[in-house]
């Protein structure tokens, strides 16, 4: 067949099998490229339109490595002439480039320190040994930490507090089954919900202020951010844990020796070290960097400047940030930023708010809660199968397009991408606390969709009587 | 020979490294067990990492560690590695990542010739495929699996014989049905069939099925090799000749108390991949534990 031997033609059929999103992503754009432009869209927004259709295909399929996807995004926005090499290159590169580079390197940096067991026993000195008591503390604690850290630092700290916890009780999976899921998605959904809390709580935060600046929508500061986001945070999290609560009820209601031990284990690992001190005095002051210093040095050369610290003072080794960095991930996000701006460019990110509202207006009148619904339902359901972050590189520019207040739409999707609730894929923190093996994947549809519609309601509530009072 | 038998969990996969282990001793092959966990989404693919080296901080294992654990220690109380090296043990936090979605288990002492306890993350056929691909692997042992998918890829695309154990009963009475005709890998089979059924000592129904009422002349040889074959081999046996559609045929003389045994399909890739084959379909149909040797 075809000059080609058996061994080949397995091979090949093999390949053809497993890359199947790959050749359908070349098919479709090969039809959409021959495919006239509609009359209301510029050849260019059409083409940008089409890289973005097959990136979102490569991603969701996983065909190709990331880095892959990103690459494949730059050459063909200059392949296709949508801009210059000079001009891809420089929207490539930016403020939230660094800053997802810089938090991801900052990352590995504090969770090498060892900080963790310090985290076990401030919280189990705070919540006692009764269950919802721990499970409050680590939705809480979760939440606050990874509004400032990002949500899969604070996951990583916290995810052993947990197991041990979990081991201490039982080593029957069947008899700690309940609780381990319980502890375990305290840790996901409350990471989840703290990542919007601050600009530095999630790379997306500073993709959009990103584009406020881009599209002239002025400047949002790190406070300005806490001050629209926070209270949403705090209102989500006893209701997160009721809902917890509600769907996991554990069989033990105290985890008496369980703590015990717990305690007995982190106490061991003695008095605070120099560096563990350094680790946290740099952290505050990057913290304060990113409060006062953003709107002069930008929020990603703060973080930069912390990992340029963590490294001179010894604290973290360039090939441990080197290994344990997603690489891939910040050229992707980098990529995606850059075809967000070439969507913005070229009018497509115009043309898809236009087209979503005229569809939109079929079935409600109210264009204020049709843009409201676009936006945020939109990137909510998408970040449960992409990421939160390429979500919001692609939907910022529709979304700051569709009329309305463009903050408050902006916030509101930025807010949604966290709602990353449904699936092990949504967000690194679903899959880091699938990685233990003690949640099956049918749980985070449970709690998921209880907590998705009640982010959806408060985010209403929220952006609609709370936020005009401070645009 | 090298043999890899794959198992995913302490409830389902005893049947199967149990078989998995005794054709293995009956072969006199090295044996390697892998777990493949669950793929990392790539966008996680650093931070699942990094929390899983904190893990070790805390004495803690990974996913499938303890799987790998049990597997070890059902060996040695099984006296399927050699007990003056037990006291070697299993070290489960000394995992030496290979690759980015391999890790091996440091076993010490003799222990490390035995057997291999390797750990991997991603799309089963895949890691199968490479790990068969890796350690140059001759048979390849694995539980059944619900999904049509995945019995059709692995013999579609596991460059190695696969043994699907499946409604394995280690109190049943079994015997071996091995399918004899002129295909080329017959031959291999048959020899496979013969250690099989010395190391379970059973008693082989060396099968020819043909469509037609007229037995080829091919067909006759063939089974008057076997039946030479199995003779001086000297494994209890009997020669028959059945008329009718093959699949059907040899599911139902299996039952669910034989082991079949029979050559891998020769047509070409892309015929296999669209129209199926004779081993694909027995595999997916029959209810019994079935090795396709390649």
């Amino acid at each position: 067949m075809l000059g080609l031997s058996n061994q080949a033609l397995s091979n090949l059929l093999y390949w053809v099998t497993r890359k199947r999103w790959l050749i359908f992503a070349f098919a479709i754009s090969l039809f959409l490229f021959y495919v006239p432009s509609p009359e209301t869209l510029s050849p260019e927004g059409h083409r940008t339109l089409i890289i973005v259709v097959i990136a979102i295909i490569l991603i969701v399929g996983e065909v190709i490595p990331l880095p892959a996807v990103a690459i494949l995004i730059l050459i063909l926005e200059v392949i296709l002439g949508i801009d210059t090499p000079n001009g891809v290159a420089n929207s490539f590169m930016s403020d939230a480039v660094f800053f997802i580079m810089g938090s991801l390197m900052l990352a590995v940096a504090i969770v090498s320190q060892g900080l963790d067991k310090r985290l076990a026993l401030g919280i189990i000195k705070m919540t006692g040994n009764k269950t919802w008591r721990i499970v409050f503390g680590f939705v809480s604690i979760s939440a606050i930490l990874s509004s400032f850290i990002g949500e899969h630092t604070v996951a990583a700290m916290m995810l052993p507090v947990a197991l041990t916890l979990v081991r201490n009780t039982s080593t029957d999976q069947k008899v700690v089954h309940r609780l381990a899921t319980l502890l375990l998605f305290s840790i996901a959904y409350g990471c989840a919900m703290g990542s919007i809390g601050t600009p530095s709580g999630g790379g997306r935060n500073v993709i959009m202020i990103g584009y406020f600046s881009e599209f002239g929508l002025g400047n949002i500061s790190y406070l300005d951010w806490i001050k629209y986001a926070y209270p949403m945070l705090l209102l989500e999290i006893p209701i997160a844990v009721l809902i917890l609560w509600m769907t996991f009820k554990p069989n033990q209601t105290i985890l008496d020796s369980a703590v015990r031990k717990l305690k007995v284990n982190v106490t061991k690992a003695g008095k605070m070290t120099g560096n563990q001190v350094m680790a946290i005095l740099i952290f505050v002051a990057v913290f304060l960097g990113w409060v006062f210093l953003s709107p002069y040095l930008g929020l990603g050369i703060i973080a930069l400047i912390g990992v340029f610290l963590y490294l001179s003072f010894g604290l973290i080794e360039w090939k441990d940030i080197n290994r344990n960095t997603n690489w891939g991930v910040i050229i992707l996000f980098g990529a995606a930023i850059s075809l967000g701006i070439q969507m913005k460019e070229t009018g497509a990110a115009e043309w898809v708010a236009n087209q979503s509202i005229s569809i939109m207006s079929m079935l409600v009148d109210d264009i204020g809660f049709m843009r409201w619904f676009i936006s945020v339902f939109l990137t909510g359901l998408l970040t449960n199968i992409l990421s939160n972050a390429a979500t919001v590189a692609v939907l910022g520019p529709v979304v700051l397009d569709m009329g309305g207040n463009p903050i408050i739409l902006g916030l509101a999707t930025s807010i949604a991408s966290a709602f990353a609730y449904l699936t092990i894929v949504a967000s690194p923190t679903c899959m880091i606390i699938h990685s233990s093996g003690l949640v099956k994947s049918s749980d985070y549809l449970k709690a998921g969709w209880k907590l998705f519609i009640m982010s959806m309601v408060l985010l209403f509530i929220i952006s609609n009587f709370y936020w005009p009072y401070l645009s | 020979m090298k043999f890899l038998i794959a198992i995913g969990s302490k409830e389902f996969s005893e049947t199967t490294l149990e078989l998995g282990m005794r054709v293995a001793r009956a072969f006199k092959a090295s044996v390697t067990i892998v777990y493949v966990g669950e793929k990392i989404s790539a966008f996680s693919t650093s931070e699942v990492l990094m929390a899983q080296e904190n893990l070790e901080n805390w004495e803690l294992d990974r996913q499938g560690v303890d799987v790998l654990e049990w597997a070890y220690n059902y060996l040695v109380e099984n006296d399927y590695i050699s007990s003056s090296a037990e006291k070697e043990g299993f070290i489960g936090d000394k995992l030496v990542q290979t690759d980015d979605d391999r890790c091996e288990v440091f076993l010490e002492g003799k222990h490390t010739q035995e057997v291999g306890l390797i750990l991997r993350n991603g799309d089963i056929i895949q890691q199968l495929r490479d790990e068969v691909k890796r350690s140059e692997i001759d048979v390849t042992i694995i539980g059944a699996s619900k999904k049509r998918r995945m019995i059709h890829d692995l013999i579609q695309y596991i460059d190695s014989s696969i043994f699907v154990v499946k409604n394995y009963d280690r109190k049943r009475t079994y015997k071996m049905v091995l399918a004899v005709n002129d295909a080329p890998n017959t031959k291999k089979a048959v020899k496979y069939g013969v250690r099989v059924a010395q190391a379970f000592d059973l008693e082989i129904n060396a099968l020819t099925i043909s469509n037609t009422k007229e037995f080829r002349d091919n067909y006759k040889k063939a089974s008057a090799w076997a039946d030479t074959f199995l003779r001086r081999a000297g494994v209890k046996h009997s020669i028959n000749l059945e008329y009718g559609k093959f699949i059907e045929t040899i599911n139902l003389i299996a039952g669910d108390d034989h082991i079949i045994v029979m050559g891998s399909s020769t047509r070409s890739p892309l015929t296999k991949f669209f129209t199926g084959s004779k081993p694909l379909n027995v595999c997916e149909k029959c209810n019994c534990p079935a090795l396709i040797v390649k």
